[in-house]
Order: structure tokens, then sequence, then C-alpha cells
């Protein structure tokens, strides 16, 4: 085995170098050469290298893409980022560990076939919650059809679909079918949906230009297929399935005489979808002719980083620089100065999109004006909050947009070299960042004299490993480096001191996506929207109990009603808007109440919660604010690298003392001394992770408080912790039996016909009775 | 060498331009504390106690990792700043698995170091441990034959095989002394020209007397009856305390040098006389004896006394034993006339009367199945040993070898040097403060040759890996997962010894905490 090992790793390091900044490419590589880190392999990298027994460790440890254990053939992803969490998917977690009938502390069944994993957040928050089997994404999955996607995963993994290709035909175009292939599109589908169309349409012949696009935000709808006909109004198609497209396309072009009949087919289709009663199928679509509700979700907003949404294919070059792409750069590079660029940035009163609202131009003049020598640029992309895609959606639809932002700032503060920092958990996004890169080196927009000039720089690509602590600059840096992700204080500040020791500008992916815009029309444009403080747009995933989620980009100052009532059409299915969590983990809770509160960086501040990267979950009265405390709390905890005390063993108290709260064991003196906590894990810790941990507990506390001390007397007023309530049936009942059917662990009696009764001393409360019951007759109290 | 001006709580220094705050401040004599700080490797800020304020921003900030700049000015020691020290010190304790004293010695009246005692004797060290013994009992050959031994409730191995013979141990240690034609003789501290009086000859009066008469003081003892003793001679410990051995152990207190008065009753008008000539006066005489009035505030129990001091209303009279409350408990007897000679030590010095300071000691409860196994590592796996001979012979020689060596090592081999422990006795901080809803399990790696790790200690400051790094051993240590979770250990799951091959007593020694100790 030995020499199998020398020969792999000597292999694996030609590729990826073999230096200790090349530790954590080194250890993805083994990772994807054995699907987890065999210690024999990390001990031949120690010899074959300079990299130590204690960094590779250390580093290996540290983060949680690593494997130190072989994991099944196929992996199970449940997502369990806010949105998904919302709507159930800790229930859809056990039902799998139920599933693969998994012990305490396993994560693989016994076959060593699925390994089962949460994920912070798949990004495709809108069909919460998530499942993804290897590549293939499930939405709306409940915890009843565990065994179904199994099955259906088994299923198609055996039966490969052919590629198709159109065939290419010189005639005239006749329209464009446009179809998204953002990462919620795609797990949605949306990619089968492009086979079909390239089917329908080379089977036909037809003169139509299919065109992928990038994100359009309206997630909620995915997939969606855009329909532009010639000298027509174009018309969008949402939720559709592959079924539907030969309606669709031969609807727009096919001969006027079959339109009648066609027209029935996509009726009958749109009855059999929408007749959800004996469905069992694992994806649910309904196919909505021309969505209404398209004007009022993109009404309000303000696309400047998501510029050209939906209309744009994300690779194409040619097209990004026919609508006005490479022009901001161009101008910079022949008549700007860098002081001029930075006094521009300046002037258009840009902050840092990454949370914390750092002034952007100032930024920049810290690391142009130090006389340090190479300089960094590193553009974060390691966006890690539940709940937020921003980045995603912007790297993966506008790759070409962010390169052009890092050039100009590359140019202003005169850097070297650049980085992609990017989340491996979004392989879509690093290949297509991966491709624009290489289309930029070819067109001389990256590398040596760029357009002629006299200015050079080399991007370069460089995967995280999974560590939310990494999306703060030191940690990231720190990483970069090949070190563990442990953040470290500033001063010095990376503009000083970075990247190793040299001074290095980190800007997050939305800041650099903005820049184009600001060169290309002027500050006065930029510094048009927005407040007197926060200037420009933000981009948000707006998801959570709302009708249409997804991706929105809004002018600063907008109030969170608006967002919530006018962009996202209010709170689902007739329920009531309790609150929005804005900006993750690091955010806060926000009452409806206070919801005329305008999204700028002060007043989101004032009233506890802070933008953060840009996650707004709307919550309703069903939701538990302790429990939405909780889940987040757990997420910090879980991602706190360890290094300080206050956050390292502070987090995890206050943890302990919200898990009381949730099993209904809490003391007298908790809630005391949960806010004795939070106020010092603020006061106390090193980085911006623990410094902000608190505010979702501190937010709830604030506005919420009475349902801590319920909490604190046993009772959870929604309903939502498992520990302190019971299922039961009423006398709605029919005596279907499907409860019974469907109970994993014979809680239920087979009664045919008589009103069913729950074992509450065997229920785990997996709540699978209540979803399947036909008649809504399962209460929980 | 360029210098730049900070201010420290207002008065302005300049100190060299590339100091932290904490190399400006320790230069200049102000003190902050600090545990993951060495100056050998490079800053970590860990730990957080050397949190100072910045006094323009009111933001709290590591000092050990922060560089002075111009113009800087900073709080070391204001009320926020001295409790987040507290809080950070009290969040790591919560998570501290370890006691720092053995539950057996916590569990003694007189905190006698018993494990000390049975290591000594397990190596064959009888006359150092009888002088182990006696630092902290006065009559260990009475108490050897009458103690109920609390210690051995107390004792970790009740709970696996039974509890380790304390003891029989100790009154062997006693025994072998009275054996020997030149017995155990403390050192006698220079003559303080101080007289005290001391009330009754009963275990407290005894033990009080001793160690007065240790710390050079003129003792007289004042017994109503003809021998000293006091309750010692009730007839009921007749059988198990022969005669010989109470008798021969009181004249080994008093040749000491105390001058032992019997058969006089202290009237009125003596009181009054010994409170005009002596320094300081205890009151021994046991419980329901109240024939005159002593001048000092009574309560139901007993005399009223300070706490920890034993200082009645009268500040220069002090009470013992039965006399402040009521108890069979000959140990707790013996244990208060120890305590009150520092008292009166401290009133004699014209210091504040509090008592033996109360040192923190962190606890944690009882062992669990896998952590018995863990604590045998350190001792035999011999069954207790009842003496042969009977009960009343007490242990032979072999049998004290063999019992001694029973002792799991239950204290902390750094409880004298444990940074942790003093800057939380420093601070008072509460170990129960943050509660924690489950502890990690105790571990003890004993395979080093030098050092022992305890991981359920460890702080996780890095100092060990930062060393182990910069000494470039092969393996070394290094941090293993992260967050609440983080642990160290040797990589690849190799033993301590091939981890630490040249740095095992440096990182024991650096190491803030008991995690890495020396054997």
């Amino acid at each position: 085995m030995s020499t199998d090992f020398k020969e792999d790793i000597k292999n694996i390091l030609a590729q990826t170098g073999n230096s200790k900044s090349d530790v954590i490419p080194i250890l993805q590589a083994i990772q994807n050469r054995y699907n987890f880190l065999p210690e024999e392999a990390l001990r031949e990298v120690c010899s074959a290298t300079e990299i130590t027994p204690e960094n590779i460790t250390g580093v290996a440890s540290f983060y949680s893409q690593f494997r130190m254990q072989p994991a099944g053939e196929h992996i199970i992803k449940v997502c369990v980022g806010t949105a998904c969490h919302v709507k159930g998917s800790g229930l859809v977690h056990d039902a799998f560990r139920r599933e693969l009938d998994l012990n305490d502390g396993e994560d693989t069944d016994k076959d060593r076939k699925y390994t089962i994993e949460k994920v912070a957040c798949l990004g495709c928050c809108t069909l919460a919650p998530v499942v993804q089997v290897d590549n293939v994404t499930y939405g709306h999955v409940s915890t009843d059809q565990t065994a179904g996607i199994i099955k259906d995963f088994e299923k198609h993994r055996l039966s490969k679909k052919k590629k198709l290709f159109r065939t290419g035909s010189g005639k005239e175009i006749e329209g464009e079918i446009r179809i998204g292939l953002g990462s919620c599109c795609v797990a949605s589908g949306s990619d089968e949906i492009r086979q079909v169309v390239e089917e329908v349409v080379s089977k036909n012949d037809l003169q139509v230009k299919l065109k992928h696009v990038g994100c359009v935000g309206m997630c909620h709808q995915v997939p969606l297929v855009e329909i532009v006909q010639t000298n027509q109004e174009s018309i969008l198609y949402a939720k559709v399935i592959p079924d539907d497209v030969r309606s669709i396309v031969e609807r727009h072009f096919q001969p006027k005489g079959l339109l009648p009949r066609l027209a029935r087919r996509v009726t009958k289709i749109a009855e059999n979808i929408l007749d959800d009663r004996n469905w069992e199928g694992i994806e649910k679509y309904s196919l909505d002719v021309r969505e209404k509700p398209v004007s009022s979700f993109l009404g309000r907003q303000v696309p400047i980083a998501t510029e050209h949404r939906g209309g744009i294919n994300p690779l194409d070059i040619e097209e990004y620089i026919d609508k006005g792409g490479f022009l901001a750069l161009k101008r910079v590079l022949k008549e700007m100065n860098p002081q001029e660029v930075i006094d521009l940035v300046k002037d258009s009163g840009m902050r840092g999109r990454g949370g914390a609202g750092f002034p952007t131009g100032l930024k920049w003049e810290m690391v142009a004006n130090q006389t340090g020598s190479p300089k960094y640029l590193i553009c974060n992309g390691d966006e890690g909050d539940p709940g937020a895609f921003m980045d995603r959606m912007i790297l993966e639809s506008y790759p070409y947009r962010v390169i052009e932002g890092i050039l100009i700032a590359a140019y202003a503060i005169g850097a070297d070299i650049g980085y992609f920092y990017m989340r491996a958990e979004y392989p879509l996004a690093v290949s297509r960042i991966s491709q624009a890169l290489e289309v930029c080196r070819e067109k001389g927009y990256i590398g040596n004299n760029i357009l002629g000039s006299s200015f050079s720089i080399d991007l370069r690509m460089y995967q995280g490993a999974g560590a939310f602590v990494c999306g703060e600059e030191t940690a990231l840096i720190a990483s970069i480096e090949g070190n563990r992700g442990f953040p470290r204080l500033r001063p010095p500040f990376p503009a000083e001191k970075g990247l190793w020791g040299a001074p290095t500008l980190v800007n997050n992916t939305e800041t650099f996506s903005q820049i184009p815009f600001i060169l290309r029309n002027g500050a006065d444009r930029f510094n048009a929207i927005g407040t007197e403080t926060s200037r420009g747009t933000k981009v948000f995933a707006l998801a959570g109990k709302v009708a249409r989620g997804g991706l929105i980009e809004v002018p600063m100052g907008i109030t969170i009603r608006e967002i919530v009532e006018e962009i996202g059409g209010g709170v689902a299915e007739g329920h009531t808007f309790k609150a929005v969590q804005i900006g993750g983990p690091s955010g806060g809770c926000i009452p409806a109440s206070l919801a005329d509160t305008p999204v700028d960086f002060e007043s989101l501040g004032e009233v506890g919660a802070m933008m953060g990267s840009g996650g707004l979950v709307v919550l309703d009265e069903r939701d538990c604010m302790v429990d939405i405390a909780r889940y987040f709390l757990s997420f910090t905890q879980n991602e706190s690298c360890g290094k300080c005390t206050f956050c390292r063993v502070g987090t995890k108290r206050m943890l302990d003392i919200l898990d009381r709260l949730c099993e209904g064991k809490g003391k007298k003196g908790d809630l005391e001394e949960l806010e004795k906590l939070s106020s010092w894990v603020k006061k106390g810790s090193l980085c911006g992770l623990g410094q902000t941990a608190p505010n979702p507990v501190q937010t709830t506390m604030r506005y919420f408080r009475e349902e801590y001390e319920a909490h604190l007397n046993g009772v959870c007023p929604t309903g939502r912790c498992s520990a302190l309530i019971k299922y039961s049936v009423d006398d709605r009942c029919i005596g279907c039996t499907l409860c019974a059917q469907k109970c994993p662990v014979d809680a239920i009696p087979f009664t045919p016909h008589e009103q069913h009764v729950i074992n509450t001393d065997i229920c785990i409360k997996c709540d699978s009775c209540r979803q399947v019951c036909p008649v809504d007759s399962i209460r929980v109290g | 060498m360029e210098k730049v001006k900070i201010k420290i709580n207002n008065s302005t220094l300049d100190v060299p331009a590339g100091l932290t705050v904490y190399q400006a401040a320790s230069n200049a004599g102000i003190y902050i504390p600090v545990m993951c700080e060495n100056e050998d490797v490079d800053h970590f800020a860990s730990c957080m106690v050397c949190l100072v304020k910045d006094a323009a921003n009111g933001k709290l900030f590591p000092s050990c990792s922060t560089h002075v700049y111009e113009g800087m000015e900073l709080i070391t020691a204001d009320e926020e700043v001295l409790e987040a020290r507290k809080i950070s010190l009290e969040l790591l304790l919560s998570e501290h698995v370890g006691d720092c004293e053995a539950p057996c010695v916590t569990s003694c009246p007189a905190h006698m170091d018993i494990p000390l005692m049975n290591r000594l004797l397990a190596n064959g060290q009888t006359a150092e441990a009888l002088e182990v013994v006696k630092n902290d009992i006065a009559l260990p050959a009475v108490l050897g034959r009458i103690c109920p031994a609390p210690c051995e409730s107390a004792c970790r191995r009740k709970g696996i095989d039974g509890a380790v013979s304390i003891c029989l141990l100790k009154r062997n240690s006693a025994d072998e002394d009275l054996k020997q034609d030149e017995p155990y003789m403390p050192a006698i501290q220079k003559d303080t020209g101080k007289s005290i009086a001391i009330i009754g000859a009963g275990p407290a009066g005894l033990a009080a007397a001793y160690y007065l008469r240790i710390r050079g003081h003129k003792v007289t003892i004042y017994e109503k009856e003809s021998r000293a003793g006091g309750d010692l001679r009730v007839p009921e410990l007749k059988d198990k305390l022969p005669e010989e051995v109470l008798n021969q152990e009181i004249d080994r207190i008093i040749n000491t040098g105390v001058n032992c008065k019997c058969g006089v009753s202290v009237d009125k008008k003596l009181f009054d006389a010994l409170m005009e000539e002596s320094d300081a006066v205890v009151l021994a005489i046991g419980a329901g004896t109240e024939h005159i009035d002593w001048g000092v505030k009574r309560v139901f129990k007993g005399f009223e006394v300070s706490k920890r001091g034993y200082q009645s209303s009268n500040p220069k009279v002090f009470a013992v034993g039965s006399a402040i409350r009521a108890s069979k408990l000959a140990v707790r007897a013996v244990g208060q006339g120890k305590e009150v000679a520092f008292s009166v030590d401290q009133f004699l010095a014209g210091e504040k009367v509090i008592g033996e300071p109360k040192v923190f000691n962190s606890r944690f409860g009882k062992l669990s199945e896998r952590e018995h196994i863990e604590f045998l590592k350190e001792a035999t796996a011999d069954l207790r040993v009842e003496p042969a001979e009977g009960l009343g012979a007490g242990l032979s020689s072999d049998e004290v070898k063999q019992e001694a060596a029973r002792c799991m090592h239950c204290d902390c081999r750094k409880k004298d040097s444990c940074t942790l422990r003093d800057l939380s006795d420093d601070y008072e901080a509460d170990q129960r403060s943050f509660s924690a809803d489950s502890r990690v399990e105790t571990e003890k790696h004993i395979q080093h040759e030098a050092i022992i790790y305890e991981p359920a200690k460890c702080i996780k400051c890095g100092i060990c890996v930062r060393l182990t790094r910069k000494h470039k051993e092969e393996f070394g240590l290094t941090f293993i997962g992260r967050g609440f979770d983080v642990r160290i250990g040797v990589p690849f799951n190799e033993s301590l010894s091939k981890g630490l091959t040249k740095t095992a007593l440096l990182v024991a020694e650096a190491c803030p905490t008991g995690a890495l100790s020396k054997k």
C-alpha cells in the first residue's frame, strides 16, 4: 500500500505545489483521490515536503470539508440553512438518520453506501427544505420522503441520459429561449429543462436562439424559462418541468393553427400537477402561465451588482462587453491615475458589503499608501452564512463584473497578485470563475500590460475548505497561508500587514461587483441612491415564510416592510408576519412592530441587528424565537475557531442555556445568566464572529422576552420545540390510516375507520403524521 | 531605538516602539495577568485574562497581542477590566475538569496533605510522611485510632474497590515516630517574646499550643483536670485509644516547650490576670463549661467568633473546639487548633484577623466508570489492606507500603504552581458561576517517562504547540479539531514519547495549568 501512496502523493504534489501555503489544496486533492484523508497519505506529504505533522494535522482537523474517516459511496447533504431550518430541516435530517439506521456518532450506513452530512447552506433557500444526494438536489423535502428520495436517486443514477446537442442552423432567428442557470435553477432541474429544450428545438429544427442566463433572482419560481419572440413582449414561465417544455416551445414557435389544441394540453397538465392529493413525488412544481407578481417583485429593485440580470449569459464575454462591460476598466486604465480612482470611490460613499460597512475608498487608500511590495488583493467570496447566497449568485451570474471590479481596485491600490477566495461548497461558482479567468487571460484582461497599459496583475483561485470564521479577513489570510483559520487581533489591519505580512486589500464579492457601475456612471449616480450614510444598493437573499423569495437588490433605506410585503408578496399562506432575521448569525431579529426600520447600516445597528452579509429570513407566527436564537447560536458555536475564551467557552455556555430552555429544563436565573454571557461574549471576543454571535440572542430576548419566560416554565408558545410538545389526533380524523402507515416508530396503531390515537411514549415527534394527514386532524401542543 | 509616548492609567510613559502593551506595562511595573503568554514564543491571544481597556473608545483588548503606538491611552484595572478577567477565568473554570486538592484533603477538617503522605509512605519514607502529617495534625497517633475519617468517605477510590486506609496509614507514621528514641521535633521559630494563654488542654487546646509554640511564642495551657487530654480521656474511647499512646503524644507537644499547668481551674480573677499579662488568650474549654463570665459574646452554640479567624468579640480572645460549637469530631478541634495559631499571629502582627487564606480550589464531581480506569493508572490494583494483626495492632510496614500505593494521586501536580489557580484566587473567581450541562471525561496520559498529560485541564492556549514547533520536534503537539471541542494532541495518534522527544520538561514547565506536568 505504502508505495501506492508515494506515487499518488507525488502526482498530487506535482499539481498543487509543495510549499506550506499549498497545504489546503493538497488536502483537497487527497480527499478527491481517496474520499477521505488517509493517515498514510498525510505522513507521505510530510516526508515529501516541508509541511510538518503538526501543521497538516492542525489544518486537516480545522476545516469541516475534510474527513478523517472514509465516507460512504454517496453523500446526502441535508441543508440546515436558516430558510431550511424554519421549514423543518432538522426533522428531515433525523428522518434520514432513521432511514439509514444510524446510531449516535455514526454518519455512514452499514453498507458504506450513504454518508449523511449537515451543510450550512446550499444556497437554494427558496426550495427549502433542501437535500442534496451527490449532485442531485431535492427540494421541498418532507420527513416521509426519505425512502422515496433514496429510491429516486438510485433509479436515476443507473439510467444515465445521453447528452443532447442542438444542430446549428444558419436561418434567421425567430426568437430566443432563455433558461436560468443559477444554482437555484440548476438545483430545481433547469439543466434537465435545457436538455429537453435542446431536444425539442433540434428535432423541429426551429430558428431559435437558446440562451443560458444567470440568476434572475426569482428563486421562488425556479426553474424559469423565458421566451423572447422577435418584436414581442417576452413571456416568463415559472416552475417549469421537463414535460411542459414541448408545450411551451411549440406554443410559441409552431404554426398558429395548432394553438387551441396545445392550450388545452397546457391546461390539462396544469390540472394534473396542481392536484397533489395523490402526489407522492419528490419535486413539486406548478405551471403558472405569465407570472403576475413579477412586476412587484422586480419593480422596487435597483440592479447594480445584478445589472442586466436574466438577460446575460454569465460566461459570454462579448455580451458583457456589449452591455458596457470593461468600459469602466478601460477608462480607468487610460484616463485616470490610481488616486483619482480612489477619490471617485470615496465620493460615491460606497461602504463594504461584507457586513461591517467600512468605507471602501478609505480602505483602498490605506493599502495604496503602503510602501511595501508586493501588494495583494483578495476577493472574499467565503460566504458561509446560513440563509445567504448573494455572493454565490453574483459569482455564478456576473463573473466578469466581479473581475472588472477587482481589476479596477487592483489598479487603484497597485496590487501585484489577486486571489479569489471561494467556498468549495459552491462548485458552480468555482467553475464559472475559473472559466471566466481563463477567458480574461486569453483576451488580455488579466496578465501583463492589461489592455495595452503598463498595469499588470495575475488573479488566482483559492478554494476554502469549510470554515465560517474564514469570512473574517485575518482568518481568511491565515488559511491562504496554509494555517488553521485562526483570526488575529487587528491592528495591524491587513491593509498594513496582510497576506504574508504584505499590504493586502480584502473586499467582499458584492463590493467588487458594484465598482464597475460607479466608475462607469460616476460617483453621483451611485450617490443618489440610498440614504445619507448608506449609499447605493444592497443585495439580499430573501427567504423564509414569504410568498416570493429570491435574490433581490434594493436601494439602501428601503424599509423592511417594503421588502417583505411589496417585493416578497407578504407572508406566505395567510399567516402573520412576526419578524425578520436579518444579517444571519451576526445579525438580529427585528419584530414586525419595527418593520418600518429603514435598511441601512446605522438603523439596523440601532435596533440590535446588522447588515451582515445579506441574509433576510422572514418569520411568521409559527416560528419560535427561542428556537431561532438557539439555531443561530448553535451555528456560531459550531463555527467558533476555538482560539479565545469568550467565544470558545462563552458561546458554548450560552448554547447550554438555550438547549435547556428548548428542552423544558430551564432553571431559575438562566435568563439573567444568558444576558450576562451575551454581553461579555460580545465585549471580550477577539474577532467579529464572537463579537456578533450574541446578536440573535440579544435581539430575541429584547423583543420576545415573553417567549423565553414561557420556555422557562416549560411551554413553547409556537409548538416548535419538540421536547415541549405532544402530538395527538382530534375528532376530525376519518380513520384513513395514512398516519399509522407513515409513523416510523409505530406509535399509531393501525385502526381503519376509527379515530387514530398516538402513543406519546413512543412518539418521536417527527411530524410525519401531521404532514400526511389529509384532514388536518393532527394536533401539536 | 524609536520610542512612543503612551498613557497607562493616566501616567505618561516613553516606551520602545514594537513592544506589546503587556510588555510595556510590565517594564513599567504595572501588573497585568497573563496565561497564554510565553516569552519564548509568539503571542497568541487566547486566554483573554490580560484584557485592558482602550481609554479612547472603551473597548477591551488583549494586551499580550497589541502593540503600543504613539498616543495610545489605556486603563489596566478599572471595574470593568477586572470583571472581564474574572469572567474569562470563570468561563475557563466552567470546563476545567480537575481537582486542585484531592477530595480527601478538602474533606479533612484539618486539611492534611493526605496524597503526599501516601506517596511518601509508599516510597518507604515514613519519617518524611510524619512531618507532612504533623504540619496539620498535632495528635496523629491519637486521631489514627479514634477519627471517623471523613477523608476516607471522600476518597475517590471508595467508589471503585474501597477507600485507601488513610487513617491507619497516618497512625502508622505516628506510631513509628513514637517508637523512636529521637522522635520528630518540629523546627521552633525564633522567640517572639509574646506570651499566649490557652485555657483547656483538650484536643483543640493542645493543637493550638503546638502550633503557637512552633511560631516562637511562649505558650501556657491551663487545665482544670489533673492531666491534659480533655475529652480524649472519656471512658468511651478507652478501648480504642490506649492511655499510653495518648500520654506519649501529649508529651511530644509539651516537649516543644509548652508550659502546661494542670489542676488549675481558671476563675474570674485568674482570667483577668491572664488577660492582663498575656498577648492573647485562646479559650478551648470544651462544651458547656460556663462557670465564669469570659467577657465575650456568646450565642446558643457557644462563643461567637469570626468565621475563619476564631476571634471573639474581644479582639484579644480567641475560641476553638467545642467551646464554639459542640462536636465529637476530634479532628475538627485539632484542625481549629492549627488554624487559630495562624489567626493569633495575624492579631499579634497587628494585621486584620481573617484566618488562613482560603485558596481557590477547582473541583469536579464523581468519577465515571471510564474515569475509574484512568485514575487507577496511577495506583496499584490491590484491594484495600486490612491489618493482618487486627485493628488494634495497625498496619505492618509492608502493609503500609502496599496500602499507600493504592492512592490514585487525585491532587493536581501543579496545585502550587498553576497560573489558573493563582489568578482564580486573585480574582475570586467562582467555578460555578457558569453552569455547564455536561463535562468532558478526565484522561491521564502517563506513558511519557517524565511528564503527565491531562487534557481535561487544558485551556487550549497552545503554548506547548508553539514550543514544540519552535524546537522542531518531529511530531510535537498540535491543535486537533476546532471550537469548543478543540484539543491538544500528538499528530497521527503518535505517543507522547514520540511527540515530545526533547521538549517534555519545557512544555510541562510552561503549561499554565496542570494539563502538562512533571511526574
